[in-house]
Protein backbone atom coordinates (compact mmCIF):
# COMPACT_ATOMS: atom_id res chain seq x y z
CA UNK A 1 0.00 0.00 0.00
CA UNK A 2 1.57 3.30 -1.05
CA UNK A 3 0.18 6.76 -1.04
CA UNK A 4 -0.32 8.81 -4.18
CA UNK A 5 3.00 10.32 -5.22
CA UNK A 6 1.77 13.88 -5.34
CA UNK A 7 1.05 13.88 -1.61
CA UNK A 8 3.53 15.56 0.69
CA UNK A 9 5.40 13.21 2.97
CA UNK A 10 4.44 14.92 6.22
CA UNK A 11 4.86 11.71 8.20
CA UNK A 12 8.40 11.07 7.02
CA UNK A 13 9.27 14.71 7.65
CA UNK A 14 8.17 14.32 11.29
CA UNK A 15 9.88 11.03 12.00
CA UNK A 16 13.20 9.71 10.78
CA UNK A 17 13.17 6.08 11.92
CA UNK A 18 10.78 3.18 11.36
CA UNK A 19 8.12 2.37 13.94
CA UNK A 20 9.47 -1.18 14.18
CA UNK A 21 12.85 0.21 15.27
CA UNK A 22 11.06 2.49 17.71
CA UNK A 23 9.26 -0.50 19.26
CA UNK A 24 12.53 -2.41 19.62
CA UNK A 25 14.29 0.61 21.13
CA UNK A 26 11.44 1.05 23.61
CA UNK A 27 12.00 -2.59 24.51
CA UNK A 28 15.68 -1.82 25.04
CA UNK A 29 14.78 1.15 27.24
CA UNK A 30 12.90 -1.31 29.42
CA UNK A 31 15.84 -3.68 29.48
CA UNK A 32 18.29 -0.94 30.53
CA UNK A 33 15.88 0.17 33.26
CA UNK A 34 15.62 -3.42 34.41
CA UNK A 35 19.42 -3.68 34.49
CA UNK A 36 19.64 -0.45 36.47
CA UNK A 37 17.12 -1.74 39.04
CA UNK A 38 18.81 -5.15 39.20
CA UNK A 39 22.21 -3.59 39.95
CA UNK A 40 20.63 -1.48 42.66
CA UNK A 41 19.24 -4.67 44.19
CA UNK A 42 22.73 -6.18 43.99
CA UNK A 43 24.14 -3.08 45.73
CA UNK A 44 21.58 -3.63 48.48
CA UNK A 45 22.62 -7.27 48.83
CA UNK A 46 26.31 -6.27 48.98
CA UNK A 47 25.62 -3.64 51.66
CA UNK A 48 23.73 -6.15 53.78
CA UNK A 49 26.39 -8.80 53.45
CA UNK A 50 29.40 -6.65 54.17
CA UNK A 51 30.77 -6.26 50.64
CA UNK A 52 30.96 -2.48 50.69
CA UNK A 53 33.33 -1.98 47.77
CA UNK A 54 31.22 -4.22 45.57
CA UNK A 55 28.18 -2.21 46.68
CA UNK A 56 29.89 0.93 45.37
CA UNK A 57 30.62 -0.86 42.12
CA UNK A 58 26.95 -1.74 41.69
CA UNK A 59 25.71 1.76 42.55
CA UNK A 60 27.94 2.97 39.76
CA UNK A 61 26.70 0.27 37.36
CA UNK A 62 23.11 1.09 38.23
CA UNK A 63 23.70 4.73 37.34
CA UNK A 64 25.40 3.78 34.09
CA UNK A 65 22.46 1.64 33.03
CA UNK A 66 20.13 4.54 33.63
CA UNK A 67 22.45 6.58 31.44
CA UNK A 68 22.09 3.99 28.68
CA UNK A 69 18.34 4.14 29.02
CA UNK A 70 18.34 7.92 28.71
CA UNK A 71 20.60 7.78 25.66
CA UNK A 72 17.99 5.69 23.84
CA UNK A 73 15.17 7.83 25.20
CA UNK A 74 16.80 10.96 23.76
CA UNK A 75 17.45 9.27 20.43
CA UNK A 76 13.73 8.52 20.15
CA UNK A 77 12.96 12.14 20.94
CA UNK A 78 15.49 13.36 18.35
CA UNK A 79 14.07 11.12 15.64
CA UNK A 80 10.50 12.17 16.32
CA UNK A 81 9.50 8.90 17.92
CA UNK A 82 7.47 8.17 20.99
CA UNK A 83 9.69 7.11 23.94
CA UNK A 84 7.86 5.19 26.64
CA UNK A 85 8.74 5.36 30.33
CA UNK A 86 9.34 1.73 31.27
CA UNK A 87 7.58 -0.41 33.83
CA UNK A 88 10.11 -2.40 35.80
CA UNK A 89 9.07 -5.58 37.59
CA UNK A 90 10.49 -8.78 39.04
CA UNK A 91 13.75 -7.53 40.48
CA UNK A 92 15.66 -10.34 42.16
CA UNK A 93 17.13 -9.53 45.58
CA UNK A 94 18.30 -13.04 46.51
CA UNK A 95 21.82 -14.22 45.89
CA UNK A 96 23.63 -17.22 47.32
CA UNK A 97 27.03 -15.50 47.50
CA UNK A 98 29.11 -12.64 46.14
CA UNK A 99 30.25 -14.99 43.37
CA UNK A 100 26.62 -15.62 42.52
CA UNK A 101 26.09 -11.86 42.27
CA UNK A 102 28.86 -11.42 39.71
CA UNK A 103 27.86 -14.53 37.77
CA UNK A 104 24.34 -13.12 37.49
CA UNK A 105 25.77 -9.82 36.36
CA UNK A 106 27.63 -11.45 33.49
CA UNK A 107 24.54 -13.41 32.53
CA UNK A 108 22.53 -10.19 32.50
CA UNK A 109 25.10 -8.35 30.38
CA UNK A 110 25.22 -11.16 27.84
CA UNK A 111 21.43 -10.97 27.57
CA UNK A 112 21.65 -7.22 26.94
CA UNK A 113 24.35 -7.73 24.30
CA UNK A 114 22.19 -10.26 22.47
CA UNK A 115 19.24 -7.90 22.55
CA UNK A 116 21.29 -5.03 21.10
CA UNK A 117 22.71 -7.25 18.36
CA UNK A 118 19.17 -8.32 17.53
CA UNK A 119 18.06 -4.70 17.09
CA UNK A 120 21.09 -3.97 14.90
CA UNK A 121 20.14 -6.89 12.66
CA UNK A 122 16.49 -5.84 12.49
CA UNK A 123 17.43 -2.22 11.73
CA UNK A 124 19.68 -3.47 8.93
CA UNK A 125 16.80 -5.55 7.53
CA UNK A 126 14.55 -2.49 7.64
CA UNK A 127 17.16 -0.31 5.97
CA UNK A 128 17.03 1.92 9.05
CA UNK A 129 20.60 3.23 8.87
CA UNK A 130 20.12 5.88 11.57
CA UNK A 131 19.15 3.28 14.18
CA UNK A 132 21.91 0.92 13.08
CA UNK A 133 24.55 3.65 13.40
CA UNK A 134 23.15 4.86 16.70
CA UNK A 135 23.64 1.39 18.16
CA UNK A 136 27.36 1.27 17.29
CA UNK A 137 28.17 2.89 20.61
CA UNK A 138 26.11 0.28 22.49
CA UNK A 139 27.76 -2.63 20.72
CA UNK A 140 31.21 -1.44 21.85
CA UNK A 141 29.98 -0.52 25.33
CA UNK A 142 28.72 -4.09 25.78
CA UNK A 143 32.12 -5.52 24.82
CA UNK A 144 33.64 -3.38 27.55
CA UNK A 145 31.03 -4.24 30.18
CA UNK A 146 31.21 -7.98 29.54
CA UNK A 147 34.98 -7.76 29.74
CA UNK A 148 34.89 -5.96 33.10
CA UNK A 149 32.68 -8.61 34.70
CA UNK A 150 34.72 -11.44 33.17
CA UNK A 151 37.87 -9.88 34.66
CA UNK A 152 36.23 -9.72 38.08
CA UNK A 153 35.16 -13.38 37.81
CA UNK A 154 38.72 -14.33 36.79
CA UNK A 155 40.08 -12.45 39.80
CA UNK A 156 37.62 -14.34 42.04
CA UNK A 157 38.84 -17.62 40.67
CA UNK A 158 42.46 -16.72 41.36
CA UNK A 159 41.78 -15.34 44.84
CA UNK A 160 39.59 -18.25 45.84
CA UNK A 161 36.53 -18.05 48.04
CA UNK A 162 37.94 -19.73 51.16
CA UNK A 163 38.71 -17.89 54.40
CA UNK A 164 39.88 -14.32 53.83
CA UNK A 165 39.19 -14.71 50.11
CA UNK A 166 35.75 -13.13 50.16
CA UNK A 167 36.86 -9.85 51.74
CA UNK A 168 39.92 -9.79 49.48
CA UNK A 169 37.61 -10.19 46.51
CA UNK A 170 35.59 -7.24 47.72
CA UNK A 171 38.68 -5.07 48.15
CA UNK A 172 39.94 -5.86 44.69
CA UNK A 173 36.68 -4.85 43.06
CA UNK A 174 37.89 -1.29 43.73
CA UNK A 175 40.17 -1.50 40.69
CA UNK A 176 37.12 -1.79 38.45
CA UNK A 177 35.30 1.24 39.78
CA UNK A 178 35.90 3.79 37.08
CA UNK B 1 -7.59 16.54 2.36
CA UNK B 2 -6.40 13.20 1.07
CA UNK B 3 -7.51 9.82 2.29
CA UNK B 4 -4.57 7.74 3.49
CA UNK B 5 -6.34 4.64 4.77
CA UNK B 6 -9.95 3.68 5.32
CA UNK B 7 -11.32 0.69 7.22
CA UNK B 8 -14.80 -0.40 8.23
CA UNK B 9 -15.08 2.16 11.03
CA UNK B 10 -12.19 4.58 10.56
CA UNK B 11 -10.60 6.85 7.99
CA UNK B 12 -7.26 8.66 8.15
CA UNK B 13 -6.80 11.87 6.19
CA UNK B 14 -3.77 14.02 5.61
CA UNK B 15 -4.10 17.77 5.38
CA UNK B 16 -1.15 19.26 3.55
CA UNK B 17 -2.26 22.79 4.25
CA UNK B 18 -2.24 22.24 8.01
CA UNK B 19 0.59 19.73 7.90
CA UNK B 20 -1.39 17.37 10.09
CA UNK B 21 -3.74 14.41 10.06
CA UNK B 22 -7.42 13.88 10.69
CA UNK B 23 -8.87 10.69 12.02
CA UNK B 24 -12.54 10.10 11.42
CA UNK B 25 -13.91 7.94 14.25
CA UNK B 26 -17.40 7.95 12.78
CA UNK B 27 -18.86 9.80 15.76
CA UNK B 28 -16.21 12.47 15.64
CA UNK B 29 -13.37 13.82 13.50
CA UNK B 30 -10.14 14.34 15.46
CA UNK B 31 -7.21 16.43 14.29
CA UNK B 32 -3.93 14.73 15.15
CA UNK B 33 -0.23 15.39 14.81
CA UNK B 34 2.11 12.53 13.99
CA UNK B 35 3.12 12.45 17.66
CA UNK B 36 -0.50 11.97 18.62
CA UNK B 37 -0.86 9.23 16.03
CA UNK B 38 2.16 7.50 17.56
CA UNK B 39 0.58 7.80 20.99
CA UNK B 40 -2.66 6.36 19.61
CA UNK B 41 -0.70 3.49 18.07
CA UNK B 42 0.93 2.72 21.41
CA UNK B 43 -2.40 2.75 23.25
CA UNK B 44 -4.19 0.65 20.67
CA UNK B 45 -1.38 -1.89 20.45
CA UNK B 46 -1.40 -2.20 24.24
CA UNK B 47 -5.08 -3.17 24.42
CA UNK B 48 -5.24 -6.84 25.42
CA UNK B 49 -7.76 -7.98 22.84
CA UNK B 50 -7.63 -11.62 24.07
CA UNK B 51 -9.38 -10.43 27.24
CA UNK B 52 -12.44 -9.68 25.13
CA UNK B 53 -12.84 -13.38 24.47
CA UNK B 54 -12.65 -14.28 28.15
CA UNK B 55 -15.82 -13.43 30.08
CA UNK B 56 -13.89 -13.04 33.34
CA UNK B 57 -11.18 -10.71 32.14
CA UNK B 58 -13.36 -8.27 30.23
CA UNK B 59 -16.99 -8.75 31.28
CA UNK B 60 -18.45 -6.02 29.08
CA UNK B 61 -16.34 -6.22 25.94
CA UNK B 62 -15.61 -2.50 25.90
CA UNK B 63 -12.46 -0.41 26.00
CA UNK B 64 -12.15 3.22 26.98
CA UNK B 65 -9.71 5.11 24.79
CA UNK B 66 -8.48 8.51 25.92
CA UNK B 67 -6.76 10.50 23.21
CA UNK B 68 -4.75 13.67 22.79
CA UNK B 69 -4.03 14.34 26.45
CA UNK B 70 -7.52 13.35 27.55
CA UNK B 71 -9.19 15.76 25.13
CA UNK B 72 -11.18 12.96 23.49
CA UNK B 73 -12.81 9.91 24.99
CA UNK B 74 -14.08 6.94 23.04
CA UNK B 75 -15.82 3.81 24.23
CA UNK B 76 -15.16 1.07 21.70
CA UNK B 77 -16.51 -2.47 21.40
CA UNK B 78 -14.62 -5.59 20.39
CA UNK B 79 -15.32 -5.21 16.65
CA UNK B 80 -14.20 -1.60 16.69
CA UNK B 81 -10.99 -2.44 18.58
CA UNK B 82 -10.13 -5.26 16.17
CA UNK B 83 -10.71 -2.94 13.24
CA UNK B 84 -8.76 -0.11 14.89
CA UNK B 85 -5.73 -2.30 15.59
CA UNK B 86 -5.53 -3.30 11.96
CA UNK B 87 -6.30 0.20 10.79
CA UNK B 88 -3.48 1.73 12.85
CA UNK B 89 -0.98 -0.78 11.53
CA UNK B 90 -2.03 -0.13 7.95
CA UNK B 91 -1.87 3.60 8.52
CA UNK B 92 1.80 3.47 9.45
CA UNK B 93 2.57 1.26 6.49
CA UNK B 94 0.77 3.74 4.21
CA UNK B 95 2.58 6.67 5.80
CA UNK B 96 5.88 5.01 4.93
CA UNK B 97 6.92 4.67 8.57
CA UNK B 98 6.40 0.95 8.91
CA UNK B 99 8.12 -1.69 6.86
CA UNK B 100 5.65 -4.31 7.89
CA UNK B 101 3.96 -6.02 4.98
CA UNK B 102 0.23 -5.66 4.78
CA UNK B 103 -0.42 -8.47 7.19
CA UNK B 104 -3.48 -9.15 9.23
CA UNK B 105 -1.97 -9.71 12.62
CA UNK B 106 -4.44 -8.80 15.30
FE1 LIG C 1 23.37 -1.03 29.45
FE1 LIG D 1 25.45 -3.04 31.23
Amino acid sequence: MTKPIDMKDIARQSMSIKVESMDLLNGQIKMEAHASATYLAMASWCEQNGFFTSAKFFYKQSEEERGHMMKIFEFLVDTGGNPVSPEVADINHDYASIVDVFENTLEHEVKVTKSIHNIVKKARELGDIATERFLDWFVLEQVEEENTIRDILDMIEVTGTEGVGLQMIDNQVASWIK
Amino acid sequence: MNVIVASTYYTLYQSEKERSFYLDFGQKMVRMSLCQLLALRYKVMSIPIEDHFDGDLNKHGFEVLLLCNKEHLFVLNTYEILDLKQFVEQSFVALGLSAEAETVTI
